[in-house]
């Protein structure tokens, strides 16, 4: 009951004192530069000078925020990765030598990639499906309502869905995992599928998959339905039969909206770490880089050096669609 | 859109295929629930696909002792019951662990010294021996029974108490409604500032915050918990607190609600906003008056995201909250009963689909606004 | 919404906080078996109104009965003891330690994670008294003392923490019935263990039960595996050096001891759900098949702790029973004891941690976990008698009066291999994977980290 009444009370102060911030310092500028009466050369003055100090009372915790939990982070970073374990001493590359011979790196870093190729490719593939097939039934919207909600299961909830689905009972034993059931009702062997090396990364994709198909679905139908009318109507009356019309006038059209999810989902794929940790742990040659990542940071007493240089390798991956990101954004900029 | 009007196959083959989909795509969380509610003896031994069907339970037992004996003629009879629930039948027994089925419920067993063990469909069972038993050790059964299905809520009342996942559940909410609303109103501010205001370094603004929005969040996290640890030590308080998780939330999620705010702000009619400064309103004013109103979809949208996404997140409460009782919060607690309750399902189902269920809820609500801002970011 | 939600909360809270209170199980002074002056002792020193946080390893059952002996210490103190356990300890004790938010008090697993915190200066050491308390108080004193004497920021050697409950590894578990109806006999020796285990497999039955799964830390049981069996086929000073790296990981000895592993863990015939399910399987469940109908194997090897993670109701002597992991009759090494403990160390320091150290090092708290199961003691003032099961007096017994005791090795390296590349190698060796390539690559993890 008190942890119920403190938690209130912190709630209401944190949300209030960033309120208060906002209006306090407008006011407060309002004061000090008032810009509503006053002789016309003052009002003037006044008003040139809260014209540049508004913007950063506006920009000013946004900037701040920005600044010390990402902008500092990535440059601490990359300093951490040249140094020992503790941070304290100046190693030089040594950190970077270690890491392009371990083996461990090499595991991960093709676990990565393979992550990288499959799960965008088959979360954007089968989401432009299923929009593609939704628009086209009455009971649509159900179907898609449906299909998008795992994107409201957090990782580590779904790594408990689908560790049921892929339970392995030894023997005779009847089987409680529906993988391994139908597997058995097949005739078939059951398979303890988590560890199936190679094969397990696939296992774990598949519950990625399983999140992001919603998310790739939802945009995708968007913009399919953004297509004008007469352009397939057109391709109707041409002759043109409906897998023509998907593959050579739709998929087309859109094709800067598959881009976004794309590299939407990419950028996720990089950054996963909860489904690994819950599943694997990046045992049976399953790692990830940015479990391994977790792992050299914090097991076994801690290697910062090592663990920032693995995150770095990440963000060097992040890099080309980091550059893309912003030529897209300027483009958008100077295009209004 | 095309076809709809035709009945031709193809409809009919669009209808099943996304009926299949749709099916592999529910099946995973349907098969959790169901199994949450099953009893937990029938939930480890039968798949949830059978829940509505009798399950079978090899189960092994051990009847009283010695001391429970009573003579009945020239016999030395032990009797007792060996269910608990009473709908259950016993369909076979055996007395060793070689043959633990080899006798069917009501047959007379022969064990070595003209001593016998029956065992009834109900349960009841009864040893006799012609000499008196010895020792103090029962003699163990080994029964096979029929359990007919059952569900229940015990293992929702298990997680809740005795496993503490009612507190988390608080501390998950703790932690999730300031971290949505402050990123809200500070990126809302700065979108307006970078959409309608005029000031020097806006274009590398918007540049740089585009940029943050790949940041793999795992970098932050030492050089953050070194300088938690320094601004822990000034004010003499520990590194980990709500504050700092809040503001930490704020910081990762605010790249894309500025991101999303502004590409919706900036779309807004530049007249009315123009007017209104012919008028003499400050861009205060205007904020408040014109624009907060106005994107209430776009804000609405990227509150319903970070809460989703702030309630999901495993990493950083690792890192910048406790795991005691009072900071755990509920993705951490269900990790950790995945690694002490492993095999435990009924603990495991039960606990993810407390986890699950607020943001489901949430999500099915509000899916509606959800979709708009997903629009507004990433569709232009 | 919200206000439905909040009140929803409000009743989860007041149910969760309904089973906190533990009540004492034993009225102090009243079973002669305890200690009850040490628990008087503590009365003396007033913390009303202070919290002690402490971290460790235990969940679940082990939480309860840990909770339990540590009621007695709020009751005479006054203090609040908030005890949080994780099964990703070993990373989670890093992150709060780093993050200057440790708890007051935490229970390592493993001594070598505790040496890495300690010269990072993250633990804090304890005084003289307590030393030479330990050296007394505890069977062969000087030598646990030593496990727990580690360097310190600067490189001076200091005490950082007191075992409070020892594990003894060598134990294989099995179902006296079982056997009895199976007409199986306790093997004396190694040969004698592996002709029962093909014997076993002779009559149709499969009679190993190995997990290795335990979450992050999945792997660790097959490291206890290869140490039983490197004391069992070389000498404990080749063991010595193992342990410290003077001999290398690849070495031919230490391979052959995981290759003596593959023999029982690799043969599908000879462990429950073939080879390929032993890295899968927790280590949790793993006894679970002794006592299931049929039985899904006849052994288990497991540490003394084990019997928590019996089916509900199983009683040890009767329906569960242990004998030594045998040695080798044709190699004279004696009967070497593989062990381990948890150190209880100060991370946050604090007068009630401190206290909380007397209490832990105290025999009563030793005793009242010895009444519970799961729980063998090293300290020579806990009385035996508390313990719960012949069973666990007996494990007492052997931990006590052992002459080629060595702690678990896997402990007592660093913690990247120990709780690390070892635990790793172990998982892919079980997984098929040859056992030189899996020692190269764990000495070439050790290597990298000098």
């Amino acid at each position: 009951m008190a942890q119920l009444a403190s938690a209130l009370v912190t709630m209401l102060l944190g949300v209030l004192g960033c309120a208060v911030y906002f209006y306090g310092s407008n006011v407060l500028l309002d004061k000090v530069f008032p810009t509503k009466s006053g002789p016309a050369q003052k009002v003037a003055r006044n008003l040139r000078i809260s014209n540049t100090i508004r913007p950063w009372l506006f920009l000013g915790p946004a900037v701040l925020l920005l600044t010390f939990y990402l902008f500092y982070p990535v440059i601490d970073s990359i300093r951490l990765s040249f140094f020992d374990r503790s941070g304290d001493e100046f190693v030089g590359i040594s950190n970077y030598v270690w890491l392009f011979n371990s083996d461990e790196f090499f595991e991960s870093f093709r676990n990565n990639m393979l992550w990288l190729i499959v799960v965008p490719t088959a979360a954007t593939f089968f989401g432009l499906i299923i929009a593609t097939m939704t628009d086209r039934i009455w009971w649509g919207n159900i179907a898609k309502s449906l299909i998008f909600m795992p994107m409201a299961i957090s990782f580590i909830g779904a790594s408990v869905i689908w560790k049921f689905i892929y339970d392995f009972r030894s023997g005779d034993d009847a089987q409680i995992g529906l993988l391994n059931a139908i597997v058995v009702f097949f005739g078939g062997e059951p398979q303890n599928w988590i560890t199936i090396p190679f094969w397990n990364n696939f296992f774990l994709m598949i519950i990625l998959i399983w999140i992001q198909t919603g998310f790739a679905m939802v945009i995708l139908s968007a913009a399919l339905r953004g297509i004008p009318d007469e352009t397939i109507e057109a391709a109707v009356l041409d002759g043109a039969n409906g897998v023509q019309i998907f593959f050579k006038i739709m998929v087309p059209q859109i094709w800067g909206t598959i881009a976004v999810v794309w590299t939407t989902i990419t950028i996720l794929v990089l950054k996963v770490f909860d489904i690994v940790l819950a599943m694997t742990n990046g045992q049976w040659d399953t790692q990830v880089l940015a479990n391994q990542m977790f792992d050299w940071m914090f097991r076994g007493g801690g290697d910062f050096g090592r663990g920032a240089v693995v995150a770095i390798v990440i963000m060097v991956l992040v890099i080309p669609i980091m550059i893309w990101n912003i030529k897209r954004a300027n483009a958008e900029m100077e295009g209004r | 859109m095309i076809a709809s009007s035709k009945r031709s196959p193809l409809t009919y083959l669009v209808h099943a295929t996304v009926l299949f989909l749709v099916v592999i795509w529910t099946i995973p969380t349907a098969g959790l629930f169901i199994s949450s509610i099953r009893d937990k003896d029938q939930l480890s031994v039968s798949g949830w696909w059978t829940a509505l069907s009798t399950s079978e339970q090899r189960i092994v037992d051990r009847a009283n002792g010695p001391s429970a004996q009573a003579q009945e003629g020239d016999l030395f009879v032990i009797r007792g019951n060996l269910l608990t629930n009473s709908s259950a039948k016993v369909t076979k027994f055996g007395f060793s662990s070689l043959e633990p089925e080899a006798f069917s419920a009501g047959d007379l067993a022969e064990m070595r010294k003209g001593q016998t063990l029956q065992v009834m469909p109900n349960g009841d069972y009864a040893l006799s021996s012609p000499t008196e038993w010895k020792g103090s050790r029962g003699q163990r059964i080994f029964y096979t029974a029929e359990v007919p299905p059952r569900f229940t809520l015990d293992n929702y009342r298990e997680v809740l108490s005795a496993e503490g996942l009612g507190q988390s559940f608080l501390n998950s909410l703790t932690v999730t409604i300031p971290a949505t609303i402050i990123p809200i109103l500070v990126a809302a501010f700065a979108a307006y500032a970078l959409a309608w205001m005029r000031f020097p370094g806006r274009a590398l603004l918007v540049a740089a915050v585009v940029g943050l929005l790949v940041v793999p969040l795992q970098m932050s996290l030492i050089p953050l918990l070194k300088s938690y640890n320094l601004i822990g030590e000034f004010f003499g308080v520990g590194s980990k607190t709500y504050v700092g998780i809040w503001l930490a939330h704020t910081g990762f999620g605010l790249p894309l609600a500025i991101y999303l705010l502004r590409n919706y702000i900036a779309g807004l009619p530049g007249e009315i906003i123009e007017s209104a400064r012919v008028d003499g309103a400050s861009d205060f004013d205007i904020f408040r008056k014109i624009i907060l109103p106005l994107s209430f979809p776009a804000l609405a949208s990227f509150a319903i995201f970070q809460f989703l996404w702030v309630w999901n997140d495993l990493l950083i409460a690792m890192v910048f909250l406790g795991n005691n009782e009072e900071h755990l919060v509920l993705t951490g607690q269900l990790r950790e009963l995945l690694g002490s309750r492993g095999g435990n399902w009924e603990i495991l189902t039960a606990s993810a689909f407390i986890t699950i269920i607020v943001p489901l809820c949430v999500f099915f609500s509000l899916q509606r606004y959800l979709v708009r801002g997903l629009l507004a970011g990433s569709v232009k | 919404m919200k206000k439905s939600l909040l009140s929803a909360a409000v009743a989860l809270t007041l149910s969760a906080n309904a089973v906190n209170a533990a009540d004492l199980m034993f009225t102090p002074g009243e079973d002669s078996r305890f200690s009850w002056s040490s628990y008087e002792a503590l009365k003396s020193t007033d913390l009303s109104g202070e919290t002690i946080s402490v971290f460790g390893p235990w969940m679940g059952d082990e939480k309860g009965n840990f909770e339990r002996v540590v009621a007695y210490f709020e009751k005479a103190t006054g203090a609040k003891v908030n005890y949080a356990g994780s099964d990703s300890f070993e990373q989670q004790i890093v992150i709060d330690a780093q993050a200057g938010s440790a708890p007051n008090i935490s229970v390592f697993p493993q001594p070598g994670l505790a040496a890495d915190l300690a010269a990072k200066g993250f633990i804090a050491p304890l005084s003289d008294t307590v030393k030479k308390a330990v050296v007394n108080d505890y069977a062969a004193g000087q030598s646990w003392a030593d496990l727990a004497t580690f360097k310190d920021q600067n490189g001076d050697k200091e005490l950082f923490g007191v075992f409070y409950r020892a594990d003894l590894k060598s134990l294989v578990w099995y179902s006296p019935d079982n056997f009895q109806d199976a007409g199986y006999d306790v093997p004396e020796t190694m040969e004698d263990l592996k002709s029962l285990t093909e014997q076993i497999v002779a009559d149709g039955g499969t009679p190993w039960c190995i997990g290795l799964g335990s979450g992050a830390a999945t792997g660790w049981p097959a490291t206890d595996w290869v140490e039983d069996l490197m004391l069992r086929t070389q000498p404990a000073s080749v063991y010595d050096k193992w342990v410290t790296n003077e001999i290398k990981f690849d070495d031919p000895r230490v391979v052959g001891a995981i290759e003596e592993f593959g023999w029982f863990a690799r043969n599908d015939d000879f462990v429950d759900g073939g080879a390929g399910a032993v890295s899968s399987t927790d280590f949790r469940d793993s006894p679970k098949g002794l006592f299931q109908s049929p039985p899904k194997c006849y052994l288990h090897r497991q540490a003394s702790f084990v019997p928590a993670f019996f089916p509900e109701g199983t009683q040890l002597g009767l329906d569960a029973d242990f004998f030594y992991f045998p040695s080798y009759e044709s190699k004279d090494l004696g009967n070497p004891v593989l062990g381990a403990g948890t150190l209880v160390s100060i991370t946050n320091d604090s007068k009630g941690a401190r206290a909380f150290i007397d209490f832990i090092r105290s025999p009563i708290a030793h005793e009242l976990w010895m009444a519970q199961t799961g729980f063998i003691s090293a300290h020579l003032k806990a009385n035996p008698e508390t313990y719960a099961s012949e069973t666990a007096k007996k494990q007492g017994e052997i931990l006590r009066y052992a002459t080629t005791f060595r702690f678990d090795a896997s402990d007592l390296m660093p913690g990247k291999i120990g709780a690390g590349s070892f635990w790793t190698g172990m998982v892919d060796y079980t997984g098929g994977k040859d056992a030189k390539e899996v020692a190269h690559d764990i000495q070439k993890t050790w290597d990298a980290l000098k």
